[in-house]
Order: C-alpha cells, then structure tokens, then sequence
C-alpha cells in the first residue's frame, strides 16, 4: 500500500514535470511576446526602448535559463509577476480560485444529482419509452456547445425577465448569488449531467446483471431494493470515476461559460492572459489546472481502491 | 371633465417649464457605475496609445491646460486653464510660459510646483533618468527645445520654431502633468494625480475603482462620490447591463449603431448622443512592394472604393467621408465638400470610377483573365475585419482577389513594421483635431506612426509651412492643399470617418461627448446624479 | 477478444437475415435512433460536399442594401450584418466543421494507434515513456491544450486540426495499448511468431485489424467532441479566421452584437452544431451497440 502510494506520487511528479516542460515551451512557440503588443498599444516600436523591456522583464534570457528561473521560483512559492500588471502572480490568480471553484462545484452537484437519479431511472426502465426519452436527453445534452446554451439562458433571461445575471463580486442578496452562480452553473453542468446519467445507467445495467443481483432476487428481495439497493451501491464506482474526469473536462466548459457570463474567475482569465502573452500567469495557471486534475485523478484512484476491494495496490 | 383637462393643462405646462439642467441645483453624492469595454494595459496614461486607459485615468490627473469640458467641439478657443492659471506666447512665437497655481496639492499630499512639470515634459522628451516603458507621444514634442522653471510657480517652453498647436496639443487628455516623486513603474499600477479622484484599485478584466479627492484644489468639486468602472467584453452583456440599470452610464463612444438602437427600444428615457470620434478607418498600402509600387494599382484601388457602402454596412449611414482630417461640421479643418469630389476615387459615379480602375488595371498588366490575388492583412478585431470584409468584396470588381489575413494583436506591429503585407486594413484615431498631430504622426518622413513608410519630402516642407503659420485661414488653405495631395498619392486612404454612440440614465448629469475627439472629455469633476 | 463478426451479431440480435439489404433494414428497425444519427450525418456530409448546389448565394458576398435581413423566403435563415446569407454560410460552414471533425479524428487516431501499438508491442521503456506522453496528454483538459496550441501554431484550417487532434491521442492510445497486450497473449500470435513472422508483420497484419471494433467505436464518439472544440475555439477567437464561415465564430460575432435584434444570427449556427454532433452521437451509440456488446445497454 505504502510502496503503492509512493510510486503514484512519484509519477504524478514526472507528468507535472512534463507539463511544466509542454507549456513552457509551446508559450515560446507562441509568436509575438507581451512586449509586441504594448509597442502595439503605443503605436511604434523604438528598438532600443523594446530590447530594454525585453531585458527587463527576462524574455532575452536563453529559454533554458527562463525556465529554471520559472521552475526555481514556483518551487519557494514564487510565481514571478504578471507582465501585464505588474503585481505578483500568485496576487493575481488567487482570488479568482474561489469564483471558479463555486461554479465548478455547482456544476458537480448539478450533474450528480440530476445525472444519477436519471440514469438509475433509465437503467430500471431499460427498453421502455422512458428509457429512450431519457438517453435522446442526455445525448442532446452531449451535443450542445455549453457557449451556445449558455447564450440562449441569457436570451431567454432578458425577453422574460428584461434583465440578465451581471457578475458582482459582493452579491447583496441570496437571489443575487444564486442567478450569478447557479446559472452559468447549469449551462456548463448540462453536459456533465448528459454523461453522468449515461455512465450511471450502463454500470447499473452490468450491475443488475450479475449473479449476486439473480442471488439476491432469487432470495426472494422486492424488485425495488434490489434495484435501489444493492445495484446503487456498486453502480457508485464507475460514477465517482466519472465525476473525477469531467472535474478536469469541466474547466474546458468553464472557459467558454466564463466568457459569455462575464465571470472574473480563473477560466476565462486564462485566456485573457493567453492573449496577453502574460506568460508568468498562463505558466502557472495551466500548472495549477494540471495540479488539481492530477490530484483528482488520484484521490478517485484511491476512493475506487478504498471502496472496491476486488482492486489491488498493485498496477 | 373641465376640471381634469386644466389639471392636464397645467402639468404639461409644469413639465416644459422644468429643464432639471437648469433648475436643479447639483446634489452631491453617489457612485457614478460605467462598464469599461477591456481591460487597459497599465493606468499610466503616459504610456498607453488608447483610450481604454485614458476614460478611467483621466479623472486622476489635471493639465496644464484642458478643453472646455462642456463644450463639444475642442479648438483652440476652447481652452481653459487648469494647473496652468494663465498662459503667454512671447512677440517671436517661441517660448509659452504657464502661471501655476500653488495652492495643488498631489493626492499623496506633496505640494504640486513647477519642478512637476518640467519633470514631466523632459521624461516625454526622453531627457530624464527615469524612463518610460514607452513613449507613445514623444514626437509631439519635437518642436520643443526645453521646459524651464523658473522658480515653484512658473514654467516656460522653449520650441525651436514657432508652433500654435502646441498649446492644442497641451490641453488634450493624453497630457496630464505626473508628479516627480512617483516613478514611472508606480506610476502604472497606482498612479497619484492632482486631480478630482483618486486611485483606489484596479482589477485587471474585472474593475477599476476611483474616489473623491476631498482635497481637490477647486472647492466644492467633485460633486461625486466616487468611479466605478466594471470590466465587460462582450458588448452585448454590457449594453444589457446598462438597460437594466446596472450601470449609469456605457462606456463612452462605445456602443455601435445596432446596439443603440437596442438601447432606445429598451430604455426609452435614457439620454443618447452619436457623435464623430474623429477616427478614420484607412487602408495602408505597401507601395515599395510590386503590385502596389505601381501608382496606377494604387490609383485603382482608391478608385474601386464605394465608401457610402462601407458606411452603409457598418454604420447604417451614419457615418462621413472625407480626407485626413476629420469632416465637418465637427472636424475644424475638412477641406471643403467640392474640393473633396474633385479627388480621385471621391466623386459620386462609383461606376464610372470603377470603369476607370479596370481601365488602370489593364494598363498595369491585369484582366478578368488574369486576376490579381493578394493578402488583406488586419488585426483580430471586429471594428478592424469588418471593414476588411466589404473591402475584399469591393475591390472584386477590378479584377483583385483578396483574402483575410487575420492577425493576432500581438503580431499586427511587427508584421506591418517588416512590410510584410501588401494591403492592411487600420483604424487611426487622432488625440486632437489638428493638422500637426495628423501630419507629423503619419505622413512625415521617419515619424514612428507612420507605418506605411510614406516619404514626401516636397510635401514634407508644406507640413511644416502651415505648422508654422499663425494666421487661421492661410493655414485652413494649407491644411486643405495638403490633405488632398495625400489622397492623390494614394499614400494611406481614407475611407470613413466613423461615429459612435455614449448613453447615459437620465438622472445623470454634465456629460458631454465630444465631437471631435475620443481622448478629451473625461475629467468628470461637476458630473452629478440626480437621484 | 473483440473481433467483429458480423452474422453472428445479427443471429444473436434474432435476425433472420443472409441478405445485404434485408441485413441493414433488420439494424435500422432495431437501432431505430442510430438510423436517425446516420440519417443527420449523410446529410450532413452530403450538405458539406454539395454546398455550392444547395444554397442560391454565395457565402462570401457582401450585400449593403440587404443587412440583418429576418429569414424569408428570400433568405431561409436571413442574413448576417454584412447582408451575408446564413443559409449559405451554415452550409458552407459544414464543410469547415466536416474537415475539422474528420480531419482532426482521423489525425489523432492514426497517430493513437501508433502510440499505443509500438507501446503495447514493443513494451520496456518505450511502453514507460509514451505512458508518460499520454498521461501528460490527459492532465490537461482538451480545450486549454487546443487553446495553447492553436496560440504557439497561428489560426489556420490544419493548424486547428492539428491542436484539436493532439489531445485526442492518449485516450486511442489507451485502448490500443490494451488491446494490444491483450492480443499478444493469443495463441493465433503465438503461432504467428512460431512460423517466423516478424514482429512488424505481426502487428500490422493480425495485432491491428483486431483492435478495429474498439477504434471505430472511440473515433465515432470522438467526431462529435472535435466539432464542438472547434466551435468553442472559434467562438473564443482562436480557431479558423473571417471571412470563412465557421459555426463558432458566427455566434461569436454575433453574440456580441445582434443577441437582441437580430436571434435567428445566434439561433441557427447553434441549431447547426447541435445537430451535427447530435447526429454523430446517435450513430457512435448504435455502432458502440453493435460492435462492442459488452457495453450493449
């Protein structure tokens, strides 16, 4: 168990390295740099003034020396400073984690408990009308770009309400904080909601299938605690997987929801700084997102080793 | 019945006598709620070339000298004193000097002197240690051989020539006097001003917050409490949010045709102006490159241009034609509208233009059969691809087949500065309306904004000619010769000079936009709330 | 071992079919749902490839005198600010979704497979260090990846398949890797080898088109995803440039602007997008019926 823990711990070091290595990277790929584009802004470029800038803020440092001061920094808890603003980095990405993290959450909790119910309906109903309804939901909710559903949310909020959630970081009442949180909330958790449902369904019909189930049935148990019972709790597993995947497909969805609700969290500014070319925070904000998919990732590893005894700590 | 029409009567008649304007004596108070389009590099106005930095900065600072905040067309006549208590042009022409006031004090508490002053015009000229990360205006000042100060309250500028339009070029609101305690690096992340508001914070994409300067030097002001400015990109959100009610104010001539008409329709009452921007929507052409080195590609090009249509798709009509300098009524120095038909390209018969632009193609080698196929490059940015849309479209009729290139903003510099384009689509927005900053900035030999490289030495000399010339008119005539020659020369056309809209809730008050500029109006001292 | 076989599916199924066309008739009743998918993909593609034919007006075409024209019979879906048709942008935009969509799926595939057949194949330290590659590749979600990519790579068609396309290859790699292993320990590669085939023999010859039921499966599920991740790029202004119609990037212009005046510029991109991967959907789930009973539901 021990051994087991260290390797993985271990491994999720190299891929975090790895990442470290990608970004870096492709970021000097990027063509143009912070520096272009405030000359840009200004409307020319005096060379002297550029290569001055460039000096200032490292970007003629060799890549190789860029990078250990990159990795060096992070390592004592230095993120360097936004190019842009000029203040730390760490000052910067901060306070955006909890807004993310709010809509993320709503968003997990949305889809679980819209996404299970169904798909155990689904799975007990199997072959009826119901059954088909539900799966022609949760695949058209597969197939909506969450951008667009969340645009239509607004449409539909301005021609009913004549009015729209705006992003106000001190809400003054609850309804308030629910429209700016639970809304985008929704329109990126459809999807998750979509797959969590069918996931939830396909491991209950395996589950419902095997012998310990006919055992059970057989035994005389009603239809409904074998059903509701004794299925659920083994059909919980591939779910929490699930769950722990889309936490990571999630940010991807909140990117773009971000966007069209104008919310200041973590998602959107990562693309706001991908066009800034800010490199210290579009480092560090990717090696923030790889931290905490890799981290989910484990614990739902452990959570499945933990419930599952049939699992090894082995490979 | 009688009775309840008198009563009508004389509530009507209540209503037109109250103009709240008038009446209303101001209430202070309030914190005055603006959606800001994107999020500004930096708060140093100094070193930003857009007005995204100067709306919400500008009630920081105070000038030597600034605009008439009330009245919408700038001129020279429309300068009032601010830092500056009274200004004098010696009898040659060549030296302003500026009274101080000595009773400024900076936000920090430091008393505000001449030293400010020079301080700042000598880290504009690139005289002094400290540096600015970039100095976007720096030639601005070229005419300028130094800045005085002679003793706490009194500075000079010395110019090598004489020069009117410097003092134009003083009271705009890229030109706020910094003080000389703060370094430029401070500067950009907290700025400390004179002016009616403070620094208080600014969160990059989410909001900028000012507040009352108790202390300001003109007493009583500013009426307002504080500035909130809220970070929203997508239009579209922030239109809503005003329409609602969120917001007391859109960003300013910011909101496009469409969107204001969204606006009237959803909130009847509030109070909304179009007015020119004095920003010119041009195409730079690459004239040391084949195909467009050759005059008479260039000639067709100016030529195959439908500019109502333009103005048509993007503006609703709304919107004017004219040459460098901005159109009348709110442009001070257009050359008159016969003068303008006259230029080639300008005249009313697309047709018959179009029919000689095929006419010069063929000259130069090109046919429906040998189609000439080039690259438009422009930046990511709507109000730039857009014109590039219609302009691909347009030019298809003499055998030219274009296609988009899109460039990324952080790449649109540097490629236009290599030449590597043979067509680009470019907004120019000019800080004040008058010929020298226009001229000099991007047409003259070696000016740093003069991207496409366009070089007239002959033209060069009437440049300085009319810079030069204190009579008004003589140098009207000037202005006029010069701006056509440019559009014979197919140097950099013009295709339209656009408008934009600003709305505002009905119980704000002393907002005016001004009609010909986009970076003057912003010092918001007297705005008040009628709430 | 998950070799296909086809009659043995159907027989299975109660099928009582030899027959080519009874045989499809038999799984469009039974897979009623993913007739519907492949209905809205045929069309899809057809729409894509006859573009020109279908629609009265050009894509491209800029027309001033008839901007933010309602849909009419003039023009179905109306037309954009630039007096642009909608319809002829949307189905000209198939074309761009079908050529990312396929471009993209097939392009992560190929190189999946690669991946997962030299690692399952070979195994040692190539195996440990494309097992890395791969969990590096999936620490990272899609989108963000796509996004850097297409950043460092510039907004063209191939450089948006491509972005799209890398993130793609851990999950075939995965499969294939497992299949791959599962495979070797079959006696027809053990006999393979005792005649002396070589390695590479095997693998392309019998290692391969065994592991082709799990990869058509994936690739179907996949389509759908790269579609939206093209129109999620394009929405937030990295994927393919104006003036070619993209589905992502007229709702993001129009977004912006027309919400409120002029819907039927947001409605119908996102109608065409839904339906598209809404379509391959349907079909990825019947052909995972077919080819994959494990998972049959």
């Amino acid at each position: 168990m021990f051994a087991y823990l260290v390797r993985r711990l271990a491994l999720m070091l190299v891929t975090l390295f790895g990442i470290s290595v990608i970004v870096f990277v492709l970021l000097r790929i990027v063509p143009g740099n912070i520096v272009d584009i405030l000359f840009d802004a200004a409307g020319f470029v005096d060379p002297t003034d550029k290569a001055n800038l460039e000096k200032e803020l490292g970007l003629s440092d060799p890549i190789v020396v860029q990078y250990f001061k990159w990795i060096g920094g992070l390592l004592q808890g230095d993120l360097g400073y936004s190019y842009v603003s000029e203040k730390p980095a760490l000052q910067e990405i901060l306070p955006r984690i909890p807004i993310t993290a709010k809509l993320a959450g709503l968003a997990l909790l949305f889809s679980a408990s819209i996404g299970i119910p169904l798909g155990v309906i689904s799975a007990v109903h199997q072959g009826t009308k119901l059954d088909y309804t539900l799966r022609v939901i949760s695949l058209s909710g597969l197939s909506l770009p969450s951008f667009w559903l969340g645009l239509l949310i607004l449409m539909a909020s301005v021609s009913m309400f004549g009015a729209m959630p705006i992003f106000n970081p001190n809400p003054r009442m609850w309804t308030e904080a629910f429209a700016i949180y639970a809304v985008p909330a929704m329109a990126v958790g459809f999807r998750s909601a979509a797959l969590t449902m069918r996931i939830t369904r396909s491991s209950m019909l395996e589950i419902l299938r095997q012998d310990y189930i006919r055992t059970a049935r057989a035994k005389g148990a009603s239809e409904a605690s074998v059903n509701y019972h004794h299925a659920l709790k083994n059909a919980v597993l591939p779910v929490i997987t699930v769950i722990g995947i889309e936490a990571a497909f999630l940010i991807g969805g909140l990117i773009v929801t971000e966007t069209v609700f104008n919310i200041p969290g973590i998602a959107r500014f990562l693309v706001e700084a991908l066009r800034w070319r800010d490199y210290p925070i579009v480092q560090n904000l990717v090696m923030f997102i790889a931290v905490v998919v890799v981290t989910a990732n484990f614990i739902v590893d452990m959570l499945y080793a933990a419930i599952d005894p049939r699992i090894r700590y082995g490979d | 019945m009688r009775s309840v029409q008198a009563l009508a009567v004389a509530i009507l008649a209540m209503l037109t006598a109250y103009d709240p304007t008038l009446a209303a004596e101001p209430k202070p108070g309030g914190i005055f709620r603006i959606y800001h389009r994107d999020s500004p590099g930096s708060a140093s106005i100094h070193e930003g070339a857009t007005y995204s930095l100067n709306v919400p900065f500008m009630p920081i600072f105070n000038n030597l000298v600034l605009y008439d905040q009330h009245k919408a067309q700038n001129s020279l006549d429309t300068i009032v004193p601010e830092l500056a208590q009274s200004w004098a042009w010696s009898g040659d022409g060549k030296k302003l000097t500026f009274k101080l006031r000595n009773d400024v004090k900076w936000h920090d508490g430091k008393p505000f002197t001449a030293a400010d002053v020079k301080c700042t015009f000598d880290m504009l000229m690139g005289k002094s240690q400290q540096k600015f990360r970039q100095n976007p205006r720096k030639s601005w000042y070229d005419q300028v051989e130094d800045v005085t100060a002679n003793g706490d309250y009194e500075a000079s500028f010395n110019l090598k020539r004489p020069q009117p339009s410097l003092l134009a070029l003083l009271a705009s609101g890229y030109t706020p006097i910094y003080p000389c305690h703060v370094s430029p690096g401070d500067m950009r992340t907290k700025p400390v001003g004179t002016g009616p508001f403070k620094f208080v914070e600014f969160k990059a994409n989410e909001s900028i917050k000012l507040t009352k300067n108790p202390d300001y030097w003109k007493k009583g002001l500013p009426y307002l409490d504080g500035i909130e400015f809220t970070i929203i990109t997508n239009r579209s959100t922030a239109v809503l949010g005003f329409i609602s009610g969120k917001f007391d104010m859109t960003f300013p001539t910011e909101v496009t045709i469409p969107l204001l008409k969204d606006v009237k329709a959803q909130a009847p009452n509030a109070v909304c102006v179009l007015e020119p921007n004095n920003v010119s929507t041009n195409i730079i052409v690459n004239s040391s490159n084949p195909p467009f080195d050759n005059i008479d590609v260039r000639r067709a090009l100016a030529l195959a241009l439908d500019r109502k249509a333009f103005i048509q798709i993007q503006f609703e009509g709304q919107a004017d034609i004219g040459g460098t300098m901005q159109p009348g009524p709110a442009g001070l120095w257009a050359m008159p509208k016969e003068m303008l038909e006259t230029i080639p390209g300008y005249g009313p018969d697309i047709e018959k233009n179009r029919d000689e632009a095929r006419k010069l193609m063929q000259k130069a080698g090109f046919g429906p059969d040998k189609r000439l196929a080039i690259k438009i490059a422009t930046r990511n940015i709507p109000i730039y691809r857009d014109p590039a849309i219609v302009l691909i479209d347009q030019i298809k009729s003499i055998y030219i087949d274009a296609e988009l290139d899109v460039v990324d903003t952080a790449q649109w510099f540097p490629k236009v500065a290599r030449k590597d384009y043979s067509l680009g689509l470019n907004l120019t927005g000019n800080a004040v309306d008058d010929p020298d900053q226009s001229f000099y900035e991007n047409y003259a030999c070696g000016s740093e904004r003069n991207y496409t490289g366009y070089c007239n030495r002959e033209i060069e000399k009437l440049f300085d000619q009319q810079s030069a010339e204190p009579d008004l008119n003589k140098r009207k005539k000037l202005v006029w010769e010069i701006d056509k020659k440019l559009q014979e020369d197919v140097a950099r056309p013009i295709i339209f000079h656009s408008r934009s809209g600003t709305c505002w809730q009905p119980y704000v008050k002393n907002i005016t936009i001004m009609s010909n500029s986009s970076y003057n109006g912003f010092r918001y001292e007297d705005v008040w709330l009628d709430k | 071992m998950t070799a296909v076989n086809f009659d043995n599916e159907l027989r299975r199924a109660g099928a009582n079919a030899t027959h080519g066309w009874r045989r499809l008739a038999f799984l469009a009743r039974r897979y009623v749902l993913g007739t519907f998918g492949l209905i809205i993909m045929v069309l899809f593609v057809w729409t894509a490839l006859s573009a020109d034919l279908i629609s009265r007006y050009d894509p491209l075409t800029v027309d001033s005198a008839h901007r933010l024209a309602p849909p009419s019979w003039q023009h179905w879906l109306g037309t954009d600010s630039f007096g642009r048709d909608v319809w002829a942008r949307i189905i000209h935009g198939a074309r761009i979704s079908l050529a990312v969509g396929i471009g993209s799926t097939a392009l992560g595939a190929t190189l999946g497979v690669i991946v997962g057949l030299v690692s399952g194949y070979l195994s040692g330290w190539v195996d440990l260090v494309f097992q890395r590659i791969t969990d590096i590749l999936q620490s990272l979600p899609l989108l963000v990846l796509a996004l850097v990519m297409t950043a460092a790579l510039g907004p063209s068609l191939p450089n948006v398949i491509i972005a799209i396309a890398i993130p793609l290859i851990p999950t075939v790699s995965r499969v294939i890797r497992a299949n791959t292993l599962a495979l070797r320990e079959q006696p027809f590669v053990e006999a393979a080898k005792s005649i002396g085939m070589s390695e590479t023999r095997i693998a392309i010859r019998h290692v391969l088109p065994n592991t082709l039921a799990p990869l058509i499966v994936l690739a179907t599920a996949q389509l759908g995803s790269t579609i939206l991740t093209e129109a999620s790029l394009s929405f937030l202004g990295l994927g393919i440039p104006e003036p070619y119609p993209s589905w992502g990037r007229m709702l993001s212009e129009s977004a912006a602007e027309y919400v409120r005046t002029a819907p039927w510029l947001v409605i119908f991109p996102g109608v065409a997008i839904s339906l598209a991967v809404f379509g391959t959907n349907l079909f990825g789930d019947a052909l995972r019926d077919i080819l994959d009973p494990r998972q049959r539901g």
